[in-house]
C-alpha cells in the first residue's frame, strides 16, 4: 500500500488518524530482521558455509533476495488484516535460518568430538610407540621422523583450538602416517630379531660357546643385546649374570667406527686393563674387529651401504663406568663397577665373548615392533 | 496525415526510448568484484560473506535474465540494477573484511615463525654445550629433534610463501614448543653436570 500523490496530505493525515485508531503495524517488523541478522551472525560462528552448505546456501539466497526487498519497503505500513508476502518471507526466512543454525551446530559438534576422539587415540599410540621404541632402545635408528611426528600432532591439536577441525584431521592422518613410515623403518632395521632362523643361528653360537667352556674347563662370556644382558660361564654352568648398557645406538650391528652399535659375533679378550689402565675402572679389551667384522666392513663400504671415507674402528670393550654421568657408550659393554670386578675375575685372556642379539623369539626387540604393529592398527591413513 | 505520423511514430518512439539497455557493464563490474574478494581469499578467510555475495551475484544475475526475457518495451532493470550495485558495494566490503583478516593471520604467523627460528637457534646452541658423556643416546635423540626442527623451518616459509598462514602460525607453534622443551631438556642436563662436577671437585 502506498502513499503518493497530490493527495499526499490529505491521506497522510487521514492515515495518522487511522493508524492512532486501529493500530496499523510496520511492514518490516524490525525484531523480525534484527532476529534474522542473529542468525546469520550465528551461522557465521558455527562456520554454517562449511558444516550445513545446502541449508546455509538456501538461507543465504533467501535473505540476500530479501534484503533488497527490505530496503524498499521498510518504510511502508499496512493494516492488520492486509496480507503482508515480505513478512511471509521474512518468516520462512527466519524458520530456515534457524534449521541451518541448528544443523550448522550440530555437525559441527559432532566434527569437534570426531577429531577429539581421533587426536586422543593417536595421542594414545603415539605414547604407546614411542615408549615400544624407547624400550629397546631404538630411538635414535628413527632419526628426526619422531620429532616431525610430535610437530604434525602439535599442529593437529593447534587445528584443533582453532575450530578448524577438518585441517586438524588432515594433519592427523599425516601424523598417523608418519607413525606408520617409523613402524617400516624400524622393521626393516630390526625385522631380524623377529626372524626364527637368526635367533636360531644366534643361538647356535651361543650354545657353542658354553659347550667351549665346558669341553675347556674355563670361563666364557655370552652377550644379549635384546636382553642387555651378560652372562659368565664356567665349565658349561652359569657363573655370573648381570643386565649391562649398550652403545647408544646399541641394538643396531654395527657396520663402521662412530655409528654407537654394539658388534654380534664371535670374539674373545685381547687384553684385561685393570685399574688405572683405562678411565672406566676395570676393562676386557675384545679383538673386534675380527676377520668377519673386516669382511662384512669392506662389503658394506664397496656396495655404498655405508660413507666411503668411513672407518671400521675398534677398542670395542666390557668395561665398568668410573664416569658417573656416563650411561652409554659408542658401541661397548658396561657394567657397574661391582659387577666388573667379578667378571674380572672370573676370566682371563683368551676367554671367548660370544654378543648375539638375541636368544629367544619372543625377544624384547620382536616383541616391541609387534606392538608397534598395534599401536597402528585402527588408525586411517 | 496526423492519424499516419501518430501511427508510425508512437511505435518507434516506444520502442527507441521505452526499450530499457541491460545493465551489462554493471554485470561484469559486479563480477569482477566477486572475483576480486575469491582472490583475495574470502572463501577461505569469509566464506559465510563469500556464500551471500554470490548469492547476491546469482539474484542479480536472474534478475536480469528474467529482464532480457521480456518484451522490449515492458523491460525494467532498475531492480537488477539496484541489486548490481548492492553487490558490488559488498563485494568491496568483504574484499576488505578478507584483506583485514588475512594481515592479522599473516602478521601472527610472522611472529609465530621469528619465536620458531629463535627457540631452533637456543637449542642449537645448547647441544653444542651438551655434555657428552650424559646419556648418549638421549644426546643423539636430542640432536635428532634439533635437527628436525631445523629441517622444519623451511616448511614454515613455505606456507608463508603459499599465503596459508593458518598452517605456518600452527607449524611454527609447534617447532616453538618443541623447541623450548628440548631446551629445557638441555638446560637440566648441563645443570647436572655442573653439580656433578663440583660435588666431584669436593
Amino acid at each position: 500500500m502506498r502513499f503518493s500523490g497530490s493527495s499526499y496530505v490529505a491521506t497522510a493525515l487521514f492515515s495518522g488518524l487511522l493508524l492512532t485508531a486501529s493500530g496499523c503495524i510496520e511492514k518490516v517488523p524490525s525484531e523480525m530482521v534484527q532476529s534474522i541478522q542473529s542468525l546469520d551472525r550465528q551461522l557465521v560462528e558455527s562456520q554454517g558455509a562449511e558444516y550445513a552448505p545446502e541449508a546455509y546456501a538456501r538461507f543465504a539466497k533467501q535473505w540476500v533476495d530479501l534484503q533488497g526487498r527490505l530496503q524498499a519497503e521498510e518504510d511502508e505500513i499496512v493494516w492488520p488484516w492486509e496480507n503482508n508476502p515480505l513478512l511471509t518471507a521474512l518468516q520462512q526466512v527466519r524458520a530456515d535460518g534457524e534449521a541451518a543454525v541448528a544443523e550448522s551446530q550440530a555437525q559441527r559438534e559432532a566434527k569437534r568430538l570426531e577429531t577429539e576422539s581421533r587426536l586422543v587415540l593417536l595421542d594414545g599410540r603415539l605414547r604407546v610407540f614411542n615408549s615400544r621404541v624407547d624400550e629397546i632402545g631404538s630411538r635414535v635408528v628413527l632419526g628426526p621422523k619422531p620429532v616431525e611426528t610430535a610437530l604434525l600432532l602439535h599442529q593437529a591439536r593447534s587445528f584443533y583450538e582453532q575450530g578448524l577441525y577438518s585441517r586438524s584431521v588432515h594433519v592427523a592422518q599425516q601424523a598417523a602416517r608418519m607413525m606408520e613410515v617409523q613402524a617400516a623403518l624400524l622393521t626393516t632395521t630390526l625385522g631380524h630379531y623377529a626372524d626364527e632362523r637368526r635367533i636360531l643361528a644366534w643361538r647356535q653360537m651361543a650354545q657353542r660357546t658354553v659347550e667351549w667352556s665346558r669341553t675347556h674347563h674355563t670361563a666364557a662370556i655370552v652377550v644379549s643385546k635384546a636382553d642387555r644382558r651378560l652372562t659368565v660361564y664356567r665349565n658349561g654352568r652359569q657363573v655370573l649374570s648381570y643386565p649391562v648398557r649398550l652403545g647408544y645406538n646399541g641394538i643396531l650391528e654395527k657396520r663402521y667406527q662412530g655409528d654407537g652399535a654394539t658388534p654380534e659375533g664371535q670374539y674373545h679378550i685381547i687384553r684385561k686393563r685393570d685399574r688405572g689402565q683405562t678411565q672406566f675402572h676395570r676393562a676386557l679389551v675384545l679383538n673386534y674387529p675380527n676377520p668377519e667384522d673386516r669382511r662384512r666392513f669392506q662389503q658394506a663400504r664397496r656396495t655404498g651401504r655405508i660413507p666411503a671415507d668411513a672407518f671400521i674402528g675398534g677398542q670395542i670393550e666390557i668395561h665398568g663406568g668410573d664416569d658417573v654421568l656416563m650411561s652409554q657408550t659408542l658401541g661397548c659393554v658396561m657394567l657397574d663397577n661391582w659387577q666388573m670386578d667379578a667378571i674380572f675375575k672370573e676370566v682371563e685372556s683368551g676367554t671367548p665373548v660370544t654378543i648375539v642379539g638375541a636368544l629367544r623369539l619372543a625377544n624384547s626387540v620382536a616383541l616391541a615392533l609387534a606392538g608397534l604393529d598395534q599401536a597402528e592398527e585402527g588408525e586411517e591413513g | 496525415m496526423k492519424r499516419l505520423l501518430t501511427v508510425t511514430i508512437v511505435p518507434l518512439l516506444m520502442l527507441t526510448v521505452g526499450c530499457a539497455k541491460a545493465p551489462t557493464d554493471k554485470v561484469t563490474a559486479a563480477e569482477e568484484a566477486v572475483n576480486g574478494a575469491r582472490t583475495a581469499g574470502a572463501p577461505k578467510y569469509a566464506p559465510e560473506e563469500f556464500a551471500k555475495l554470490e548469492s547476491a551475484l546469482t539474484s542479480a544475475r536472474n534478475e536480469v535474465a528474467e529482464q532480457d526475457g521480456k518484451f522490449g518495451f515492458f523491460r525494467d532493470y532498475e531492480k537488477a540494477d539496484h541489486l548490481l550495485t548492492a553487490a558490488q558495494t559488498e563485494a568491496a566490503r568483504v574484499s576488505a573484511e578478507t584483506a583485514k583478516k588475512k594481515e592479522d593471520v599473516k602478521t601472527a604467523a610472522v611472529q609465530a615463525q621469528q619465536a620458531a627460528q629463535t627457540a631452533v637457534q637456543t637449542a642449537q646452541g645448547l647441544v653444542e654445550k651438551a655434555p657428552v658423556g650424559k646419556d648418549r643416546a638421549a644426546l643423539e635423540a636430542i640432536k635428532a629433534d634439533v635437527e628436525g626442527l631445523a629441517t622444519s623451518l623451511p616448511d614454515i616459509q613455505k606456507a608463508m610463501d603459499a599465503e596459508d598462514y593458518q598452517a605456518a602460525q600452527a607449524k611454527a607453534k609447534a617447532v616453538q614448543d618443541k623447541g623450548q622443551a628440548v631446551s629445557a631438556e638441555l638446560e637440566t642436563a648441563l645443570a647436572k653436570v655442573h653439580t656433578a662436577k663440583l660435588t666431584k671437585k669436593k
